[in-house]
């Protein structure tokens, strides 16, 4: 009888305990709101691999919070969830910063690729401006074709910048300043050649 | 004695619980490292497929299975189980070793197939490509495609630039459009030059030449046709031929004449109106036409009416056979150049009032006409 009235107390207080077991909901909460962040941040496209793992982890930690909340109250342990939380969240926030750090890398190049372009197609333009008017020109016709389709390409570029699509954009950029540059030396040796010639008046044609 | 016993035999139970436990812990097995090494494998090797970049479902599910299984490997309570029980994380991990591996071959031959595929058509369009600017550079006819042979240009380029990072995909989709774009510049040759395939237009041009050396028999006199397919002039004495010249052609010659300044050579029936000797041209020699007449007019009205003609142009005028101002230039403004020896010898055989009929083609198998019939077998190939 005295060990049993002993043991109530015991039971009680651990009855108590086990009850008040509840999920970690601010740090499941933090957990969700850093991967969402790192996610905003572009690490889905320049972390792939890494916010894939994440996401893996953050469905790790919600199916443990479900099984947990199946328990009965005495046996539930959120230990676990607490610590992939935990995981997640610091996991999350470097990710986050990987991502802002390459994405800004990203931008960094797709904007230099794409002022060397356009300084490329304005030499391309200067060149064809300086083309003599008249009949001499007409050699230059299809160049200056060429170079109005470069000038007009430029816009693919900033559309791609603006979709926050850099590789897209710096492999366009590159592709244009290459074309211009090929444009330019066709311009040079054209002028070069036109050069030995004298200029015409102009006339009806 | 009597307290002894049942204490001696608690003692007992206690060591024979413990020599138990430890002899059932001495046979439990943690997940063996080699498969949670395999699967680490896999993950590497899906992240060197880029398989979260390029298959991002089939890495998001393996993802997902790997970090729960992770989760738990790292938990100490599941690595430890009865001998009697399944180890259910070990047997979890290997299929999911299983799984990544036969996600690993298939990613790796979808990869291959698609590098082929994009291989394949880079290869294809760009050797359409350079076949057609050929073609084009031919007969002459690069301006009528205004800024598309750039746009495809460049295309190829972002083409080769995406093949060469690994991003096949993107690598087909530049490829594709440059493949629509060389579509649509055929599409434009044939709208634009249609006629050179036309049967009824060349009937109409044979036609009108006919006449024009009828014309030399018959007055006994000279006259000139020129085809601007085969970039040639021939003269023509009392319906006789000859002698045939090369001749070039307006920067945009292969094209109607529509208004001035758009570098095509008129089609129609000429006379020479005046001839220019030396000191009187800046072309060695030239045989003035008297361009702009009925026909061209009443085309030009039409096209004014019709929106075709912006209105500011004026229909031109000024087009001559002429010689070589510079002999490095390639075309004129939309006149017939020849050669200064060549232009020579035809300005001391014709007089002003000789008729001169300039036509796009004589022949059903013309330049143009056979350019256009290749162009459109490629499209169908490509």
């Amino acid at each position: 009888m005295d060990g049993r009235l002993s043991i109530l107390p015991v039971a009680c207080a651990l009855l108590a305990l086990t009850a008040c077991a509840k999920p970690p909901t601010e740090q499941i909460e933090a957990a969700d709101k850093a991967v969402k962040e790192a996610q905003a941040s572009g690490a889905s496209t320049y972390t792939p691999d890494e916010y894939a793992k994440i996401e893996g982890t953050l469905a790790a930690l919600k199916k443990e919070e479900t099984e947990q909340e199946g328990k009965l109250a005495l046996f539930r342990d959120y230990g676990k969830v607490e610590q992939l939380a935990m995981t997640a969240k610091t996991e999350a926030e470097r990710i986050k910063t990987e991502a802002t750090k390459k994405k800004e890398e990203a931008k960094a190049a797709a904007l230099q690729a794409q002022q060397v372009a356009q300084e490329a197609v304005k030499a391309t333009l200067e060149l064809v401006a300086k083309a003599p008017a008249g009949k001499d020109r007409a050699g230059l016709e299809s160049i200056k074709a060429d170079a109005e389709a470069l000038k007009a390409s430029l816009n693919q570029v900033q559309m791609a910048i603006d979709t926050a699509d850099y590789p897209a954009a710096q492999t366009k950029a590159k592709a244009i300043h290459e074309k211009s540059s090929a444009v330019s030396q066709e311009i040079e040796a054209a002028l070069a050649k036109i050069g030995k010639g004298k200029p015409s008046a102009g006339r009806k044609k | 004695m009597s307290s002894h016993g049942p204490r001696m035999t608690r003692a007992l139970l206690g060591w024979g619980a413990l020599a138990l436990v430890g002899a059932l812990s001495g046979c439990v097995e943690a997940v063996p490292q080699d498969v949670i090494e395999a699967v680490e494998n896999i993950d590497r090797d899906l992240m060197e497929l880029r398989a979260a970049e390029f298959s991002p479902n089939d890495y998001s599910k393996f993802a997902h299975q790997w970090m729960a299984l992770k989760t738990r490997v790292q938990a100490d309570e599941d690595l430890i189980h009865w001998p009697w029980e399944p180890n259910d994380l070990e047997i979890a991990l290997r299929q999911l070793q299983e799984e990544g591996s036969h996600t690993v071959t298939r990613l790796t031959q979808e990869r291959e197939s698609l590098r082929r595929s994009a291989e394949d058509k880079i290869a294809r369009v760009e050797d359409r490509f350079r076949i057609m600017t050929l073609q084009v550079s031919a007969i002459d006819s690069r301006l009528v495609l205004g800024q598309k042979p750039v746009e495809t240009d460049l295309l190829m380029k972002q083409a080769h630039a995406f093949y060469e990072q690994g991003q096949y995909d993107r690598a087909l989709d530049a490829s594709e459009r440059a493949a629509q774009n060389l579509a649509t510049q055929a599409a434009v040759l044939n709208q634009e030059l249609g006629r050179y395939a036309n049967r009824d237009r060349i009937t109409r041009w044979q036609q009108i030449a006919k006449e024009t050396v009828a014309w030399s028999r018959t007055h006994q006199t000279s006259a000139i046709v020129i085809s601007k397919a085969d970039r040639e002039l021939t003269l023509y004495r009392s319906g006789k031929k000859v002698v045939s010249y090369p001749v070039r052609l307006g920067f945009n010659g292969i094209r109607e004449k529509r208004y001035q300044g758009d570098g095509a050579t008129p089609e129609g029936r000429y006379r020479i109106s005046s001839k220019r000797g030396q000191g009187q041209t800046q072309f060695y020699r030239a045989l003035a036409l008297d361009y702009p007449n009925g026909d061209d007019r009443r085309k030009y009205h039409l096209g004014r009416k019709t929106g075709q003609i912006p209105a500011l142009r004026a229909i031109g005028g000024q087009i001559e056979i002429h010689g070589v101002e510079n002999e490095l230039m390639a075309q004129t403004l939309g006149c017939v150049m020849l050669e200064n020896s060549y232009m020579a010898l035809l300005y001391d055989r014709v007089e002003k009032g000789t008729p001169v009929t300039i036509v796009g083609a004589l022949h059903e198998q013309n330049s143009v006409a056979l350019t256009l019939a290749m162009l459109g077998v490629q499209r169908e190939e490509t």
